[in-house]
């Protein structure tokens, strides 16, 4: 029972008055309501905003109307060169990131998992990357590849190979991209992989062993079907993060050079703030969010099929 | 209305946030380096003197665009001021978000900015470029001047590089003895603002444009861009290998460990290449004025400059600080804080100009007076984007010179609607 400082019960708060049992009945709602709200102001209204944006022309000028413009931002993206360009190096730098991130870290988990599994200290270092903020590792990696002065071109000098340019070269700023992010992002894939090791049911292995199953067998037949729900869903995260690039790039590359680098963040972030064109930025928002969902709304399927 | 309120309070918010909360009298946009710096510290002398409190709200280069645009474009009045880069000025005096000073100027009784800045400063702050009314006063005196090693060059049989040929025949020999560890140039190849802002200057000095005077049409690919594209190619071949991707801090980087003998770059730079903490060539650069091609050299001008936004609620209280901090006695202290003047007396004051730091300022004034402004369009982000393109993949020979230079001119055609 709700009672004042005096000990009175208070009038309003009386068990049995109709406030405290609207409350009662209601509480749910009103328990939830902070969470809807949340929701509403930053996940719903800004979408809803965002799809409204995408069908309109806004110009720079606040005294201007948007015109509607239906679904002519997303027309133009079947004709703008610079976005094929940025789709083209998202995709690159997505499969080719995320497959070197899968097959690392799954080899350094079972690495540590079965031959160093006490070596805690080791695990501790490897996730190190994964814990940096990206500006920071932009950075970090912006100073390795500085052709003149770079860490890393210092070492090519005393081996007496040549020089690189690695962020300024077409051929090798994205691969120096990739090399950023699977440096800090394989351990994410090996933190997720070993966790799932430690998981696995020991009978299965045992009995496999008994029957004269090698260890590619036993790789093979049991761990990667047990690790499947595991795999699925580091891929998924990973997939959904690559496909939203952009501190490595800002830093490294700004998109160039001759725009090997740019990929669809860098870009929306150009025509949205540096061109001053939200609508098209908006539309080409949108583009992604559906790729994202059908990407993984078409993978958590086959995963589920393959179960 | 429901849009413009959530606009005007994410705008707020960010700004609040990038600042600490501190409520003001008057708020400024800056960017980061000596240009904020310098108007950051011109605000606290302001408010102990006239109790004004004048707060500078600190931002990237680009950010300071963005956020500027962002509060135009929601009439937020978060900023009074901004402090801008010259070639914006059309982009926010044409989409309303500056504020006309005509006006100002009639009540404070003056007819506009006194004679002592200079006439190229002050034409950048009129918009249409030079004709217009003023939109904003002229802060740091920005203009690109040609820095190089002049012992260096003396080696390689130059004495003062007077054409781009000078510079080709130094920088060749320089760079063909430096054993891939030491360069005769070295340029801002970085897609976009970089490329294009070391390159407008050669361009110009083979008597290229980006349009014809009456702007009716887009003349990149000409004979003569086609003449100062050659040249830019040629410098490349002798500069550092990655160029492809400098900025501005790589080059003066290069140029302040010695590891490259000349470049075209900014006034603000001095103060770094005179520093013994920051360089090993204290002493021993010198600058010229941008080396003719075919036609005498001109420098880019890159003033920053202050303009009232449209939707301040302190108007005249920002003019008034305008006109203050702009003043001859207010430049001057600017002046040496590190930003390069925008008025004659404080270029020709005997008190500065016997210092060894302040010994470009001949040279300096001199590339102001012959500067030329980028092209005065309200797109030209987005026109300085798709150039920047096409010249980054010419450095990285992905295309041919005359490819970039064609489909530069088609870009920009499509972005300006000008064919």
């Amino acid at each position: 029972m709700l009672t004042s400082e005096s000990g009175t019960s208070t009038a309003e708060f009386r068990p049995g008055s109709g406030l405290e049992r609207w409350a009662e009945r209601h509480l749910r709602f009103l328990m939830l309501a902070p969470t809807v709200l949340i929701l509403l102001g930053l996940t719903i209204f800004p979408s809803v905003y965002m799809f409204y944006a995408a069908v309109h022309k806004i110009s720079p000028n606040p005294d201007l109307p948007w015109e509607f413009v239906g679904a002519g931002n997303f027309a133009r993206l079947l004709s703008d060169a610079q976005f094929h360009v940025a789709l083209w190096n998202t995709t690159i730098f997505t499969v080719v990131a995320v497959a070197t991130e899968f097959l690392l870290g799954l080899g350094l988990a079972l690495l540590l998992d079965k031959f160093i599994r006490r070596l805690t200290f080791l695990k501790t270092v490897l996730m190190i990357p994964m814990m940096l903020p990206p500006i920071a590792v932009a950075i970090t990696w912006k100073l390795i590849y500085e052709p003149q002065f770079g860490v890393l071109n210092e070492i090519m000098f005393r081996l007496g190979l040549p020089l690189q340019a690695w962020a300024g070269d077409v051929n090798l700023a994205m691969f120096s991209i990739i090399v950023a992010d699977v440096w800090q992002w394989t351990p994410f894939i090996f933190l997720l992989m070993l966790a799932g090791l430690a998981s696995l049911p020991v009978e299965p292995y045992e009995a496999a062993a008994l029957d004269g199953a090698s260890s590619w067998q036993q790789f093979r037949d049991l761990t990667l079907p047990f690790l499947k729900p595991v795999i699925a869903i580091a891929l998924l995260l990973r997939v959904m993060d690559a496909l939203r690039l952009f501190d490595l790039v800002f830093i490294l590359t700004g998109g160039g050079p001759a725009d090997r680098t740019k990929v669809l963040s860098l870009y929306i972030y150009q025509v949205a703030y540096r061109f001053a064109d939200p609508g098209y930025a908006a539309a080409m928002s949108l583009f992604v969010l559906f790729v994202t969902i059908i990407l993984s709304t078409w993978f958590m399927k086959r995963m589920r099929l393959a179960d | 209305m429901l849009r413009k309120l959530f606009l005007t309070l994410a705008i707020a918010t960010s700004a609040l946030a990038i600042n600490g909360v501190a409520w003001a009298d008057i708020t400024i946009l800056v960017p980061s380096g000596s240009e904020g710096d310098g108007l950051r510290a011109a605000a606290e002398d302001y408010a102990k003197m006239k109790g004004t409190k004048v707060e500078a709200v600190q931002a990237p280069y680009a950010n300071v665009f963005e956020q500027g645009a962002n509060a135009g474009a929601t009439k937020s009045g978060v900023f009074d001021i901004i402090l801008m880069d010259d070639p914006w000025i059309p982009f926010f005096a044409e989409n309303g978000h500056l504020e006309d000073l005509t006006a100002f100027f009639k009540k404070a009784g003056m007819e506009g900015p006194d004679s002592d800045f200079l006439s190229k400063s002050l034409a950048v702050c009129r918009n249409p470029y030079n004709t217009g009314p003023y939109v904003c006063l002229p802060y740091v005196g920005n203009a690109q001047m040609f820095f190089y090693d002049a012992a260096k060059y003396k080696e390689a049989g130059v004495d003062v590089p007077k054409t781009w040929d000078d510079v080709l025949k130094a920088s060749k020999m320089l760079t063909e003895n430096g054993g891939g560890r030491y360069f005769g140039y070295v340029f801002r190849g970085g897609q976009g603002n970089p490329v294009v802002a070391d390159f407008m200057p050669i361009f110009w000095s083979y008597g290229a444009d980006m349009f014809n005077s009456d702007r009716t049409k887009v003349t990149i690919d000409t004979p003569e861009g086609a003449a100062a594209m050659k040249t830019f190619m040629a410098l490349r071949d002798v500069s550092p290998k990655g160029v492809e991707s400098y900025n501005a801090n790589e080059v003066g980087t290069a140029l302040a460990a010695g590891t490259a003998a000349s470049s075209i770059n900014w006034p603000n730079w001095v103060a770094t290449f005179e520093d013994p903490s920051q360089s090993k060539m204290v002493g021993k650069i010198s600058y010229s004025p941008i080396p003719a091609g075919t036609k005498p050299g001109s420098s880019e001008i890159g003033h920053w400059t202050m303009g009232i936004m449209s939707a301040s609620k302190n108007k005249q209280e920002a003019f008034d600080f305008m006109v203050w901090a702009t003043s001859a006695e207010q430049i001057k202290i600017s002046a040496t804080r590190g930003n390069p003047p925008v008025r004659t007396s404080v270029f020709t004051d005997p008190e500065l100009t016997s210092q060894e730091k302040f010994r470009h300022y001949p040279v300096l004034m001199e590339a102001i007076q012959a500067s030329t402004p980028r092209p005065r369009h309200p797109k030209w982000p987005e026109i300085e984007n798709a150039f920047g393109i096409e010249l980054s993949k010419a450095v990285a020979g992905t295309v041919t010179p005359e490819e970039a230079l064609k489909n530069a001119q088609e870009a920009v055609s499509r972005i300006t609607n000008i064919y």
